[in-house]
């Protein structure tokens, strides 16, 4: 047991790497196989080493504390981090072994896939640019050859994984480029010691923190860069939309929080102006993906913008502490619920629309017309994910207190505008969540419609999040009312790091 | 001149090498400082060797791959019509006919 403990000590904070290394190793003997029974065996493998690897993240960090070194550093917002990474990861399998366990390449994708996460659970840990960079590339390639196999057999996708990778690829360049005006300005080598630099509002610095926000909003496909994202959204089969969405996506949302640190330094200092360009840029990318979402009829597009405009509340959240009105720590605590609000309530939606809309053939909103009507639990479990959206409301209450607690000659007019930035966000939403629900659960225009007849796996999986989902709406309606039951020690609308 | 050349060629082999004046430029960034403020070189140098290797990597792979198995019409497209960001209706709100 002393030699075991010794070798965890060791390769503390990497066990989840090393836990998902072993599968690979153990897969690279059957990447030539065809057979049914070995593709099921090296599923459950997978599936036990993300739990293992979960594990391990978590329970380690319990025991051992906090780590960091030249190259990495691991504290609750990294173990937080991994572990969300890892269990989007281990609802991907899913959807991976659901779509391509036919195909004659799924072990190779498998393999890719668990590469590519461990790639990822590299660039969270990460702390010196080197290996930031280094994972980051390797990441986006990763998830761009796993993209490319999962739509190996649809010929017309493959311009638009070209033009849609072409970002990513650019902001790695952008961040390289970034890394150099940082490095000439500090001869440092890591976010945390530039931070403490004595002359940090040096020119370089600024102009590489301004290529780093737009080398972001590039990764991100916000407001007007969305075409190639939305095209490939529309064509791509719906597991490497999933890979994009759960993988692509929550990687990006982590190195933003790396960098957050910095922007809020040069935020506290410069609000002014700062504050104006956040807020217009807030604004744009609300409305844009809120409008985007109510004006087309085709799901996967309507389900790709409200992405987006989740991805626009982490700006929202900075621009709400440039005026002041919410603190560092409170940011911290948003962007981590957003980024669970975001898998919580998008892995079961796609789910859900992916096995509607091959049953019916189409991805036209017109198509789920009354399929709520025929399949009633599915459909009450629907309406309980979107309605777990309007938490979103608890955005608001921070101006509450803001407003509540100063005079009005003393309120400033950027935190009026952001108030009413967050109240028409909260209202688009709230219309594009009715639109689908009552469009499920119309009458349809032909008559009867056929019950869509959902694998038995998929009850106990949707299930599950609908739990999740309840049970923690009760524990913030508590909190909210201020009503104590003593169930957990800590208040979940409050986590500090 | 890498910007520039990224919003304004038409034909992808342009935006790539609109992609490697970024490149170049951070590249003698860092040997600059390197060299010439910190007196010494090794640390801009490993720097240089992992990044120029994996830029160019993912560069490669991400056109290659996808370029042997495209249409030769869509091959065509990419030397004449390509834009990297396409500014028309269709691409802001991502509608068009399959």
């Amino acid at each position: 047991m002393d030699f075991i403990a010794c070798i965890n000590e060791k390769i503390y904070p990497l066990q989840s790497i090393i836990a998902l290394s072993g599968t690979i190793f153990i897969s690279s003997f059957f990447v030539i196989s065809k057979s049914k029974a070995i593709k099921k065996f090296l599923i459950i493998l997978a599936s036990i080493s993300f739990i293992l690897a979960f594990y391990l993240n978590i329970y380690s960090f319990i025991s051992m504390g906090d780590f960091s070194n030249f190259l990495t550093l691991f504290e609750t917002v990294q173990m937080i981090e991994v572990s969300i990474i890892l269990f989007s990861a281990l609802n991907l399998l899913f959807f991976i072994s659901i779509y391509k366990v036919d195909s004659n390449h799924f072990i190779r994708i498998l393999i890719l896939f668990l590469f590519s996460t461990v790639c990822a659970v590299f660039v969270v840990v990460a702390r010196n640019f080197l290996l930031i960079f280094t994972s980051l590339t390797i990441f986006i390639l990763a998830i761009f050859q796993l993209v490319t196999a999962l739509n190996l057999k649809a010929n017309k996708v493959r311009s638009y994984i070209l033009e849609y990778f072409l970002r990513p690829t650019l902001t790695v360049i952008l961040f390289f480029f970034g890394f150099s005006l940082f490095y000439g300005a500090s001869d440092f080598k890591d976010f945390g010691q530039v931070l403490q630099l004595e002359y940090i509002s040096n020119p370089l610095i600024v102009l590489g923190l301004i290529i780093f926000g737009i080398a972001i909003y590039l990764y991100f496909f916000l407001f007007p860069f969305q075409g190639p994202y939305m095209k490939l959204i529309r064509r791509g089969e719906f597991s490497s939309n999933a890979i994009i969405w759960f993988l692509y996506f929550p990687v990006g949302i982590f190195i933003f929080m790396k960098l957050d640190n910095l922007y809020s330094f040069f935020i506290e200092k410069n609000s002014i102006y700062m504050s104006i360009f956040f807020i217009v840029i807030t604004f744009i990318c609300i409305f844009s993906s809120s409008i985007g979402a109510f004006k087309t009829k085709s799901i996967r597009r309507i389900i790709s913008f409200l992405f987006l405009f989740f991805i626009s509340i982490f700006i929202l959240n900075i621009s709400m502490f440039s005026t002041g009105i919410i603190s560092k720590s409170l940011v911290d605590w948003f962007n981590i619920a957003n980024v669970l609000l975001i898998l919580f309530s998008f892995i079961p939606i796609c789910s859900i629309f992916s096995i509607v809309e091959k049953d019916t053939g189409s991805d036209s909103i017109n198509n789920i017309r009354g399929v709520g009507r025929r399949n009633i639990y599915i459909g009450i479990n629907l309406v309980i994910i979107f309605l777990s959206w309007s938490g979103f409301a608890y955005h608001i209450e921070p101006f509450i207190n803001y407003f509540s607690g100063s005079n009005l000659l003393k309120m400033r007019a950027g935190n009026i505008i952001l108030l009413i930035a967050v109240v028409i966000a909260f209202l688009f939403l709230m219309v594009n969540i009715f639109r689908i629900i009552v469009q499920f659960f119309r009458k349809p225009i032909g008559g009867v419609v056929e019950k869509i007849i959902f694998p038995r796996f998929f009850y106990i999986y949707i299930t599950f999040f609908t739990l999740v989902i309840i049970v923690i709406a009760i524990l913030g309606l508590l909190e909210v009312l201020n009503i104590d039951i003593g169930i957990i020690n800590f208040k979940i609308t409050q986590v500090y790091f | 001149m890498g910007v520039f050349g990224i919003f304004y060629s038409k034909n992808i082999i342009s935006v790539f090498v609109s992609y490697q004046f970024i490149i170049i430029s951070a590249v003698i960034n860092f040997l600059c400082f390197s060299q010439f403020i910190y007196q010494r070189s090794l640390q801009g140098g490993i720097f240089i060797i992992f990044g120029i290797a994996s830029i160019y990597f993912l560069m490669f792979c991400t056109i290659y791959y996808i370029y042997l198995k495209l249409d030769s019409l869509d091959k065509e497209m990419l030397c004449r019509e390509f834009r990297l960001f396409k500014i028309t209706r269709s691409d802001w709100w991502g509608e068009d006919n399959i």
